[in-house]
């Protein structure tokens, strides 16, 4: 039982890493759309879907925080030597 | 940009005649294209990187660890598993994101089904979209023409109604083949869009793998059936038998030369080996392999439909085997070049032998030509094999493997690829192997010149060439197991009541006779005076079981054969009846050469030749009578050793000086290497053995235990 913790934190990590990917994602959306309409090769339809795409990957980079926190507390509770809260 | 190729033919402005235009690899010239095609290619990696955090967060939602731990601490255990399940359901940030293990795959299969779909698909969608948006710049039909705009449009946004509407408009106002062919640029790209957002979780799959480029499309994107099921239908060995290719052939090397063979061969389940002496007097090998044979999906042929498909998904299939059975049987000696051209299904099946690590150990896979044939996915064995891919981005074959005018990615930065277009939308017209001569000929000059000037050391005289029929498995002989020839059978054993027969003994080089044998488990080759003693044995077999025909066999005399009769290691057969190849390897255990032969055999002369490849001739001299007891010879056959037996009755004579020679042709055919090597052209024989007038009993061959 004493490796529990360090699988939950090992998740804990990636999960962080993983919504700061997301975050960087949006950068690179951004990007993309620029450099399209910068070279006049956007289509009518691109702005829009990029723009869904942005707002979800900032949720989708949020909710992989989120969980990525709630895994450390997690992974803390477990740790051995912890009095845990009565159920 | 849609203009003809042969209409502008004007090379020297490439942005009205993109056929003019040097083809670099994968150029598109048309302005924004490029920049489309880019976006589309960082797409997939934004897509490909919210796919692994999805799959990152289902592993922990579903990691044992994490869960067998929700007793130590049930609340906190309980709220990180709901935040979990929020991160990979949230319809507002990765969407439907379940992914990863067996039980997340069929979780994801039922949010499929439920029509919940992932950011990651989203993003790949956007992909897709950007990857038609660059192919209609190259192709404004794609979006002018309302019926194939609406389609397209449909597709896109998922409106399955209206989709199915709008194909049903197109194919009632054009017809199958025309809605086809102007999908064709954007066929893989909507089917993949289609796939990626329908409701049908079988074929995300395949879909997944289109708009990321990472591998050939597993699965039909329409109904998700798998490619490799349907494939591994097709099954055999491969084999191939010689046949004479009954159409002239071209007798110089080039580029034209090589598709202009295979046009000429058709679609008959040929194939065609030559060799040709380069500039630099080297003599190397070209295989040329056409496409899909037309008939029955699944015949006798490896070139039917189902080997096309098995050719372009698997990595070895039964033509691939089979074209390897023709260079083996062609005598390609190991460490030669060859050269590899195939269209269609001809193209997917020689890259398949350019990827065989086996083949390419034995031989030097120098190019690999491939014609309007699905190969984005196959990578030669060999690093130093050039590869050039001629694809009509109206042609759909190209296509199969899931990558067609609209990919994004350089999946092949040193290989040569010509992805071009033409006036002729019509398929199967533009997959002709005639129109992609007379795109490569009148209108791709830069391409032809540089796959020539590639194939420089292909492009002299051809000087030797044999045609193949190609079989998924070994074939019985024409007729058998029924067919009768007056006097019985064509299966042995195989009866000759009148014949005549000459065994001519040669001194041969040591070496190279002890070389054949290594391996055999049989000789050592009787020799003296440092020379190895070789038979030629050639009979005229006049009245048989099997008809006429006239045999000739080379071999190596074993020191310690049966007892009491000479008995021979077979080098090489010659014999020139179709009824009596077919059954020759189970008479001597091997497969004969079938050539045009001619035995002349008095009491006083002999006149032998076999095509134009040997000559033995001379007067016997006088003689002593001899009695014809016949032959044991002795045959490889993979790992086994087999003996065949031929029973005699007749007068013989003994021929102790014999004025003869023999006269071998500088032809690139392994029969005249084999006699080249055993040092035997010009040679004269030390003795000859003659029998003017006998009968004899072959039985089949059979294995033998060597010790």
């Amino acid at each position: 039982m004493s490796a529990v913790p360090e699988v939950i934190t090992a998740h804990a990590m990636v999960l962080q890493s993983d919504a700061h990917a997301l975050a960087e994602c949006a950068e690179r959306l951004r990007k993309i759309e620029a450099k399209l309409e910068e070279a006049g090769a956007a289509p009518p339809w691109l702005r829009q879907s990029v723009r869904a795409h942005l707002a979800a990957c900032a949720a989708a980079s949020a909710d992989l925080a989120e969980a990525s926190a709630w895994l450390r507390r997690y992974a803390a509770i477990t740790q051995p030597g912890v009095r845990h809260a009565p159920h | 940009m849609t203009g003809p190729a042969s209409s502008d033919p004007t090379p020297s402005d490439p942005a009205s005649d993109p056929l003019a235009a040097p083809p670099t690899p994968r150029d598109k010239a048309t302005t924004g294209s490029a920049e489309l095609r880019a976006a589309a290619r960082d797409l997939v990696d934004v897509g490909i990187l919210i796919h692994e955090a999805a799959a990152h967060a289902t592993t922990a939602l579903t990691d044992k660890a994490v869960l067998a731990a929700i007793p130590r601490s049930f609340v906190a255990g309980c709220l990180t598993q709901r935040a979990l399940l929020k991160t990979v359901t949230n319809r507002d940030g990765l969407g439907y994101a379940v992914t990863g293990n067996r039980l997340a795959t069929l979780a994801a299969k039922a949010g499929a089904m439920a029509g919940a779909e992932s950011l990651a698909v989203r993003v790949l969608a956007t992909s897709l979209r950007l990857r038609i948006a660059a192919v209609a710049l190259d192709h404004p039909e794609l979006v002018t023409d309302p019926m194939l705009g609406r389609l397209v449009q449909a597709a896109a946004e998922d409106r399955d109604l209206e989709a199915v509407r709008a194909l049903r408009a197109l194919l009632k106002d054009r017809g199958a083949v025309r809605t086809l062919s102007a999908l064709a640029p954007v066929f893989g790209e909507v089917l993949a869009l289609r796939a990626l957002l329908d409701e049908n979780p079988l074929n995300d799959a395949a879909a997944w793998l289109i708009a990321t480029g990472r591998g050939y499309a597993t699965a039909d994107p329409i109904t998700g059936m798998s490619n490799r099921a349907v494939a591994v239908l097709d099954k055999g060995e491969g084999a191939a038998r010689r046949v004479e290719s009954g159409v002239p052939l071209n007798d110089h090397g080039s580029l034209l030369a090589f598709l202009g063979n295979i046009s000429a061969l058709g679609t008959k389940g040929r194939v065609l080996v030559q060799s040709v002496e380069g500039p630099d007097g080297v003599v190397r090998h070209v295989l040329q392999a056409p496409g899909m044979r037309a008939g029955t999906p699944d015949n006798d042929s490896p070139q039917d439909l189902l080997g096309a498909f098995s050719s372009a998904v698997l990595d070895s299939s039964p033509y691939s085997r089979a074209l390897t059975k023709a260079v083996e049987d062609y005598g390609v000696p190991e460490g030669d070049e060859i050269a590899l051209i195939g269209h269609s299904a001809g193209g997917a099946a020689i890259m398949n032998l350019a990827q065989d690590p086996g083949f390419c150990a034995r031989h030097t896979v120098t190019h690999a030509v491939a014609v309007g044939s699905p190969i984005d996915f196959k990578k030669p064995a060999d690093p130093r094999t050039w590869v050039a891919s001629v694809t009509n981005q109206h042609d759909i074959i190209p296509t199969l493997d899931g990558q067609g005018a609209g990919g994004c990615f350089d999946l092949h930065p040193d290989w040569y690829v010509v992805d071009y277009f033409d006036a002729t939308h019509l398929f199967p017209l533009c997959h002709s192997i005639e129109h992609y001569m007379a795109n490569l000929a009148a209108d791709l000059p830069e391409a032809r010149r540089t796959i020539d000037e590639r194939l420089g050391p292909y492009r002299g005289r051809v000087v030797r060439s044999q045609a193949y029929l190609l079989f998924d498995r070994v074939p019985y002989a024409e007729g058998l197991p029924f067919q009768t020839h007056g006097e019985g059978t064509a299966a042995p054993p195989v009866r000759c009541r009148e014949g005549s027969a000459l065994t001519a003994y040669f001194a041969a080089d040591a070496v190279a006779a002890a070389e054949l044998l290594r391996g055999s488990g049989l000789g050592p080759a009787t020799g003296f005076g440092g020379r190895a003693l070789v038979a030629l044995h050639v009979a005229w077999n006049r009245r048989t079981s099997v008809g006429a025909y006239r045999e000739l066999h080379l071999g190596v005399v074993l020191r310690s054969a049966d007892r009491g009769r000479s008995g021979w290691f077979t080098v090489a057969s010659v014999v020139d009846g179709a009824d009596v190849c077919a059954v020759a390897a189970r008479l001597w255990g091997g497969v004969p050469y079938e050539l045009p032969m001619e035995v002349g055999l008095t009491g006083r002369a002999v006149n032998v030749s076999a095509g134009e490849l040997l000559r033995l001739r001379g007067s016997l001299g006088p003689w002593l009578p001899h009695g014809d007891r016949g032959l044991v010879g002795y045959a490889r056959d993979g790992d086994t050793v087999l003996r065949s037996r031929v029973q005699a009755r007749g007068k013989g004579r003994a021929h102790l000086a014999p004025r003869l020679r023999l006269g071998v042709a500088l032809r690139a055919h392994p029969l005249a290497d084999a006699f080249r090597r055993l040092d035997l052209d010009g040679a004269r024989p030390l003795l000859c053995l003659t029998s003017p007038a006998r009968q004899t009993f072959t039985d089949a061959a059979g294995p033998v235990l060597i010790t």
